[in-house]
């Protein structure tokens, strides 16, 4: 599903270089559930934008389901990050001016679905998300826990192959963040691959794979498997 | 004013930080007021009254006393010699001029190059009514024919290098005059005496005739002019104060209602002795009008500034927008700085007093832009619209008037920005 | 994205849409309104004449002494001056006149078909003493009868035959033969082609001329000539001196061709439209600064929402579009209020000045050029916001 391959970042100032990502290599493979986990200023958010294509790389490769994002276009990276990734953010990241329903419905109009189609994907992430009886609401009349299960629903709208959360609890009380977590782990089963970067042990061992990062340079639980063997 | 230096210090801080947007406000600001205070200036001179405490006890009379018959004429704009004296022959006005105005050439000798003059011929009330300051001499002693002129100052100094000329000659087309005054500076602008068809807005005249005089040597009117009968206009002398010749303008001054109402009656007199003569077929139309209504009832006034008027208003009021709309984003910019001043105690009327030394600092770099700006535009009005350049000179009234539209103008501009900037809620804002 | 969004992200700025919505509707009526005038000048100024304007060159002048402007010594003065003018290489003819063609106003007088005051009286119609060359210097042709072959003297008891252009033949006689007709100055001898004489009359192709020379030149007079194409300026050159050498004691107010003189005419016209014009620029420049500060500073304050919107999926040129088409929306609706005022604008102005009224498609004309400026200056602004990274725009704070 997702396959890193010597990947570096590096972010230049005019004083200094700081390797951000330092040769990484990753396999991530369909239907997992991964928690990235790792001290402040490790990296894993510069990784998880890599992943989710809002940033680029400087060496290395990424490949997403076979194909190679280099070189990609802009339009084919938005293509791509809308098809295929849904992204729950921290802080939420909702559009404040637009209800519950628009804010959903954003990436299906960014992909051009037909407003049938639109409307029954809505109702349907809705109905995962116990929010259905808000989508005319605005976020900000929501509770953080609210807020983020509407993100969680603009994210799986869409039906996307992988969903990129960084730290999706962040903000909320343990309550709200035990919801939240019930509710990663319920659209996991349904098949879909998670990425998921979080300061909590709990967390991170409820994920069937934990991933830590530190200075740049990956630590697997998991056994890892080279990329070679797993090619051929 | 420690305080206040520190608000100006704190306004300059906050400029100095977006610098484009604050110097687009100031530019949109300046060329709206400029724009705007160029063609005020034009209006309010032309439409400035330049003898305010007179303008409405000096009348112009017409009459319909015409040798034809015509039932929706108003009267001629201009009277004949005749219907003058007719007019004059009252002695209910306190003082009473005939004049028109007429091309010569003047030099001191024949064997000068001769130089282009226009002459004001009328009698001797002209200089009491209309307050023409006599620098030397005196006017004429009466109404009769005489080889004697006034000049004005700069016709004094044009021809004689100097302005003490009393008792000079000086060579008028082929005769000899003799000078018995000089004028002091005198500019009557706009020129209400002669306001039939613009002529109101050109210059003064240089030499000043008898009527007797300009009538005996035929002076031809170098404005409007007018015969209704077989009059021939080139025997002024004869025919022309007999015949229907138009070509008189007539002020009569009339300092009480009492004094018009009687001069109204004797007009409509006139009119009727007129009609059993009959010498005025046509139905009585005479008309008494102020010197300050004269522009009006002629309705020569070309319009172009007035149109101008009514379209630099809608600009001012765009810039005006626009200029909120910048300074709105602006603080909106500023608005956390607000907040977190608001959190650090700073009261309402604290943040006001801040938003006054923005309006100041405001005010003064536009009123700067807004002065440059004008005088370009009044340069530009005088090249396009070189009918009206005498009437493009600034006086303290306008800007006087121009500094208070512009700190009007920075204060509205600023007002609710920065009110919006004050009362938002804080709480929200800080938290984003 | 879709209109309803767009509008709901419109209008969810209350003050600061209203604001730009006035702004565009006001530059709308003033942009509108001085195309008109503009267009109207054009057209006067470009209405046909009748006459070469670019090779007819004319001087006005006046004796500068009273003994020259009375007869005989002003016939020998006029003869001379001809004779002068037209021995200059380059003139093909030379006449004098009382006054010259395309003027704001000057010597007239009313005109009626003797037979029938009542009904034809033309209040006033330019009446001309020329030369007999007069006619080939304005090129003119002759419609019906001849042209007089002599110049009746200053003074002569009988009365000179009179010219008539056709417009006011027309007029006066309805359509039948004019020449040998009698009308107030005479009798008619000739009718020939229109040319613009005074402005100030109902018709600028009125006129009445007579063979004869000026009956005072107290406001002075005028000679016309015609020069060959290539000339003109050579003679233009010589001419006030040529003038002076005949006779020094005279003022020469000015020499222009036709041309000039025909946009003297119109000046006042021409400067209120090159005012509103440039007044018209300036706005068109301040709406442009408007916009683009406002979509500037929108692209600013939510370049969060931007970043959402491109890891939503969203590309480069659907961010730039958004903050286009909400500009574009702005316009559309700017315009329409905008024609609103033009038309308030237009009655307006008509009440001081004249003004042709709107039609139907300079609104559409306007309003693409308000849509062109607007885009133009959103582009930069639009195009800048794209380039917010989503990665950073989407973290918390």
């Amino acid at each position: 599903m997702i396959t890193l391959s010597n990947l570096s970042k590096i972010f230049r100032t005019e004083l200094i270089e700081t390797h951000a990502l330092r040769d990484v290599s990753l396999q991530v493979n369909e239907g997992e559930f991964a928690a990235l986990t790792g001290p402040s200023g490790s990296g894993k958010s510069t990784l998880l934008n890599i992943l989710g294509t809002l940033e680029n790389f400087d060496s290395g490769d990424y490949l997403l389901d076979g194909t190679s994002v280099q070189g990609l276009s802009d339009a084919a990276l938005s293509r791509l990050r809308n098809e295929k990734i849904g992204f729950i953010f921290q802080s939420f990241n909702l559009i404040k001016d637009f209800s519950i329903y628009d804010n959903i419905e954003l990436p299906l109009r960014y992909r051009g679905l037909k407003a049938s189609e639109r409307k029954q994907r809505i109702e349907q992430a809705l109905e995962l998300v116990g929010l259905h009886a808000r989508r005319d609401y605005l976020p900000g009349q929501l509770s953080g826990g609210q807020q983020q299960r509407v993100a969680i629903a603009r994210a799986i709208a869409g039906e996307p192959r992988i969903l990129l959360a960084d730290e999706p609890t962040g903000n909320l009380d343990s309550l709200m963040a035990r919801q939240v977590m019930e509710l990663l782990e319920k659209i996991n089963q349904q098949g879909c691959t998670i990425l998921m970067v979080t300061h909590d042990p709990d967390q991170a061992r409820r994920a069937g794979r934990n991933i830590q990062i530190v200075d740049g340079q990956l630590h697997d639980s998991t056994l890892y498997e080279p990329l070679s063997a797993q090619s051929a | 004013m420690e305080q206040f230096i520190y608000y100006i210090r704190i306004s300059l801080l906050s400029i100095k930080r977006a610098p484009l947007p604050y110097a687009l406000t100031i530019f949109i600001l300046s060329v709206g007021l400029g724009v705007f205070f160029a063609n005020a200036t034009f209006y309010y001179q032309l439409n400035s009254d330049p003898l305010p405490h007179k303008s409405d006890k000096l009348f112009f009379p017409m009459t319909l006393i015409v040798p034809h018959d015509c039932n929706d004429c108003l009267p001629p704009r201009i009277l004949s010699y005749s219907n003058v004296q007719k007019l004059s022959s009252s002695d209910i006005p306190s003082a009473k001029a005939a004049m028109y105005s007429a091309n010569g050439y003047a030099r001191l000798h024949a064997e000068q190059p001769p130089v282009p003059v226009t002459l004001r011929i009328t009698q001797r009330d002209f200089f009491s009514m209309f307050d023409v300051p006599l620098r030397h001499g005196s006017v004429w002693p009466d109404d009769n024919a005489r080889d004697e002129v006034l000049l004005s100052r700069a016709m004094a100094l044009k021809l004689f290098g100097r302005i003490n000329v009393i008792g000079e000659q000086l060579l008028l087309d082929d005769r000899y005059f003799s000078v018995i005054g000089v004028l002091d500076h005198w500019q009557m602008l706009p020129r209400l005496y002669d306001a039939n068809g613009r002529n109101h807005l050109s210059p003064g005249e240089d030499i000043f005739l008898p009527l007797e005089t300009g009538y005996d040597l035929n002076y031809q009117s170098r404005t409007n002019s007018r015969t209704f009968d077989q009059t021939d206009y080139r025997k002024l002398s004869t025919e022309g104060r007999t015949g229907a010749r138009h070509m008189l303008q007539y002020w009569v001054q009339l300092d009480t209602p009492a004094q018009q109402q009687a001069y109204r009656q004797f007009m409509l007199n006139l009119a009727n002795a007129e009609k059993a003569a009959g010498r005025h077929p046509s139905p009585i139309n005479n008309q008494l009008i102020a010197m300050a209504d004269i522009v009006d009832y002629f309705g020569d006034d070309p319009g172009d500034i007035k149109a101008f008027a009514l379209v630099t208003l809608l600009f001012l009021l765009v810039c005006l927008f626009n200029a909120s709309h910048l300074s709105l984003n602006r603080y909106l910019s500023n608005q956390y700085e607000f907040s977190l001043r608001r959190a650090l105690g700073a009261s309402r009327s604290q943040l006001q007093q801040q938003m006054l030394a923005d309006v100041l600092i405001m005010a003064a770099f536009t009123l700067v832009g807004a002065l440059l700006t004008g005088y370009a535009c009044i340069q530009l009005m005088n090249q396009l619209l070189p009918n009206n350049s005498l009437f493009s000179h600034w006086n303290l009234t306008l800007l006087l008037s121009l500094l208070t539209i512009t700190f009007a103008c920075s204060y509205l501009v600023t007002l609710y920005p920065s009110l919006r900037a004050s009362f938002g809620n804080l709480n929200q804002q800080l938290k984003e | 994205m879709s209109f309803y969004l767009l509008c709901k992200v419109l209008f969810s700025r209350k003050v600061v849409t209203t604001l730009l919505l006035l702004q565009l509707a006001m530059a709308l009526a003033l942009l509108l309104n001085s195309i008109l005038l503009a267009q109207q000048t054009q057209q006067q100024l470009t209405q046909p004449t009748g006459l070469d304007l670019e090779h007819t060159l004319q001087v006005q002048l006046k004796p500068a002494t009273a003994s020259l402007r009375v007869y005989p010594a002003l016939q020998d003065l006029l003869d001379r001056q001809l004779q002068a003018v037209q021995a200059i290489p380059g003139v093909i003819a030379a006449a004098y006149a009382n006054q010259s063609v395309l003027v704001q106003g000057g010597n007239g007088g009313n005109l009626y078909d003797i037979e029938q005051e009542e009904r034809t009286n033309v209040p006033y119609v330019p009446l001309y003493f020329v030369s007999k060359d007069f006619f080939t210097v304005l090129n003119v042709n002759v419609l019906q009868g001849e042209l007089p072959h002599y110049t009746t003297p200053f003074g002569d008891t009988a009365q000179p035959e009179v010219i008539l252009t056709q417009s006011i033949a027309e007029q006066l006689f309805a359509g039948q033969p004019a020449v040998g007709r009698e009308v107030n100055l005479g009798r008619v001898a000739a009718v020939i082609s229109d040319f613009y004489g005074q402005r100030r009359s109902d018709n600028v192709m009125f006129n009445s001329l007579q063979v004869t020379p000026p009956y005072s030149v107290d406001w002075g007079y005028s000679i016309l000539l015609r020069t060959e194409p290539a000339q003109t300026a050579a003679v233009r050159q010589q001419l006030a001196n040529v003038l002076r050498a005949v006779e020094p004691n005279i003022e020469l107010f000015h020499i222009s061709n036709l041309a000039e003189q025909h946009q003297r005419v119109y000046s006042n016209e021409y400067g209120l439209a090159m005012l509103l014009a440039i007044l018209t620029a300036l706005m068109l420049l301040v709406t442009m600064i408007s916009s683009y500060s406002s979509t500037h500073f929108h692209a600013l304050k939510r370049q969060q929402e931007i970043g959402i919107k491109r890891a939503l999926g969203a590309t480069k040129i659907t961010i730039a579009l958004e903050l286009l088409a909400e500009n574009w929306l702005c316009t559309a609706l700017g315009a329409l209020f905008g024609l609103g005022l033009a038309l308030f604008l237009n009655q307006a102005l008509a009440q001081v000045i004249s003004i042709p009224p709107l039609n139907w498609w300079l609104p559409l004309l306007t309003s693409a050029i308000l849509l062109l400026c607007v885009t133009l200056a959103t582009w930069y602004p639009a195009s800048i916001a794209t380039r917010v990274s989503p990665a950073s725009a989407t973290k918390a704070l």
